[in-house]
């Protein structure tokens, strides 16, 4: 049976290779992470920027570049342009007696801590050699926003791989196939299993490939995969019902897309809600699979908590599967 | 090679059946035709010979497999051509029949023989989304047999196809019966049951009406006829004369004596004028 598993998945991606759509829908997460890489300045790099003017003292100048990347600037109307652009970065300008940090207002409250705290050490004369404390940590390993990004990107990786689904199926039932199918040896699990396959395979492709290229080389591969698959269930579920239900490509391809609903919920409830309103999004298997992301992607994540995400991703989706499944075996009859 | 008693098959609650009680028998090698209007119960029954549709009440046996216990292995000795062409558009002629051969696990016939046995060859290459209603018809013809089936189900096999292309499916079907192969052939097409047919089975309203041999039947319920055409008064007349009817008789001799003959045949009844006979109602 793994043999015809394997022979439907193949088929399904010469198909793939022969359907604008699909090439389109395959393709596009890893063009949206050059997008993120090419057109969010900044994000790929958790250092402290300095904004400093080219006449500002040497010495202050060689003090700054000891804790952070400096940037210098002719004039002050320049630097005041660049802290006004997106990426966080603190402006210093000697206005006597001291030193005046400009900041466009909405900075982490780390970076102007961070500011105002080399400021203080300059100002005082204190070096590396005068601490005695060891480390300041403010556990910005990653990049919040970034980490919000390519969280967002990975769901919507996962609702694409309901919506290859889906385009499979309505071809099938395009060509009427599906009968032909019946009327083989291949079990109706092992169809089932078979027309998901590419689904499963260029979703996980598509996540490593993005993670790579976003620069996310030392997360923990093994979670994201695991999250990835499992919160794959619930798209293929909505795949296989829309591709059943739907009689062309523009209908299946729009009904899969109100899964970006349930998607785009739980990532807001996740990332908006008070604490204590939490529980309210907890039915959600997405509000789950991007908690899970979010701890994975920002390096703070250990297996225990994984595998309690995993597990509620898990159970609420086959109480899904279940309450789903007659409706797709009498359909692929 | 197939057993069905007491068959019954239902698509609404309200008790309305679309196959009522039908029993028969079909032996290894024989072809058997199934001939009836449309809605008659000839897509049930088959959908339920095949495995497509669930078997409701009835004991049925095919290819040697209880249908009351599914098993898809019993796919391997079956194969069904479709009424409607099922073929993937996207894919070629020959991957279309490569890709069904890689489903099955008995060995397969060489696609391009098959393609070559449909008259596709030189189309190995096309996409099977390409091809005229015809050409796909043809294939899904050809899928059908790419297992070497010892039972093989043909929904309209014919419909469709220019008289070239029908009269070579016509040889292959008698070939495959040549070589032994069970042929279960639903159909509304007389001719094509007439000639392939060792047994029909006239099934109306979801119950067998009769099931006998062509010739048999011809026999127990055809009347030779003579189709005379001649003038009279200037105008050309039809008509169609019972050779053991003496009133028909004596009319057929004052024509031959007092008019000008046009054309003159012995007719013998046919399938459908039996059909018509026997259950009241045409096959279209």
């Amino acid at each position: 049976m793994i043999a015809k598993i394997l022979r439907i998945f193949r088929r399904d991606a010469l198909v793939a290779t022969r359907d604008s759509m699909l090439i389109l829908i395959i393709a596009m997460p890893i063009a949206l992470a050059v997008g993120i890489l090419l057109f969010a300045p900044g994000i790929t790099d958790s250092s402290v920027r300095i904004g400093l003017l080219k006449d500002d003292g040497a010495e202050h100048i060689a003090f700054m570049e000891n804790y952070a990347q400096v940037e210098l600037f002719g004039s002050v109307q320049e630097l005041e342009r660049r802290v006004n652009k997106r990426d966080e970065i603190a402006g210093m300008v000697f206005m006597d007696p001291g030193y005046e940090i400009i900041v466009q207002g909405d900075e982490d409250p780390g970076l102007l801590n961070y500011a105002k705290f080399l400021n203080s050490l300059f100002t005082l004369g204190i070096t590396r050699e005068d601490a005695t404390a060891q480390m300041l940590s403010f556990e910005k390993t990653v990049p919040p926003l970034k980490t919000k990004l390519v969280n967002m990107l990975i769901l919507m990786m996962i609702m694409l791989a309901g919506m290859i689904i889906s385009l499979g199926i309505v071809e099938e039932k395009a060509d009427n196939t599906i009968n032909a199918i019946n009327v083989t040896p291949v079990s109706q699990n092992g169809f089932i299993v078979g027309k998901s396959l590419l689904g499963v395979v260029s979703t996980l492709g598509s996540i490593v490939v993005s993670l790579l290229i976003l620069g996310y080389r030392d997360i923990d591969w093994l979670m994201i995969l695991l999250v990835g698959l499992t919160s794959m269930m619930l798209t293929f579920i909505v795949g296989f019902l829309q591709g059943l239900g739907s009689d062309d490509v523009i209908a299946a391809a729009a009904g899969v897309k109100m899964t970006m609903l349930p998607i785009a919920g739980s990532i807001a409830g996740y990332e908006l809600l008070a604490e204590r309103w939490q529980w309210t999004m907890y039915w959600s298997p997405f509000y789950w699979a991007y908690k899970a992301n979010d701890l994975i992607l920002s390096k703070r994540a250990d297996w225990p908590t994984v595998l309690v995400c995993v597990g509620l991703v898990l159970g609420i989706s086959m109480l899904i599967f279940i309450m789903a499944m007659p409706k797709i075996r009498k359909g692929l009859s | 090679m197939i057993t069905v008693r007491n068959l019954s098959h239902s698509y609404s609650k309200d008790g309305k059946m679309a196959v009522n009680d039908i029993s028969f028998e079909i032996e290894r090698g024989e072809t058997f035709g199934f001939l009836g209007p449309s809605g008659a119960g000839k897509s049930t029954t088959q959908g339920v010979l095949t495995g497509l549709l669930k078997l409701q009440k009835g004991e049925v046996t095919v290819a040697g497999y209880d249908l009351n216990k599914v098993r898809n292995e019993r796919f391997n000795k079956i194969g069904v051509s479709f009424e409607q062409s099922n073929v993937y558009s996207k894919l070629t002629a020959l991957e279309n029949l490569k890709y069904f051969a890689d489903l099955f696990d008995v060995p397969t016939r060489d696609p391009h023989e098959l393609l070559a046995l449909v008259g596709l060859e030189g189309r190995e290459k096309d996409r099977a989304g390409s091809f005229s209603k015809g050409m796909k018809h043809r294939l899904t013809f050809a899928r059908s047999m790419i297992n070497r089936p010892e039972l093989w189900f043909l929904d309209e096999p014919t419909t469709g196809l220019d008289p070239a292309i029908a009269a070579t499916i016509k040889d292959i079907i008698k070939e495959e019966k040549a070589k032994g192969t069970t042929t279960f052939l639903t159909t509304h097409n007389m001719y094509i049951a007439d000639e392939l047919c060792d047994r029909v089975a006239f099934i109306i309203d979801g119950e067998i009406r009769l099931i006998d041999t062509p010739r048999n039947l011809k026999q127990r319920f055809g009347q030779k006829l003579i189709e005379v055409e001649y003038i009279a008064d200037s105008r050309p007349v039809k008509e169609t004369l019972k050779t053991i009817d003496d009133g028909d008789r004596r009319k057929l001799a004052g024509i031959v004596t007092s008019y000008d003959i046009v054309t003159m045949h012995s007719k013998e009844a046919t399938l459908e004028e039996i059909f018509i006979q026997v259950t009241g109602r045409g096959l279209l």
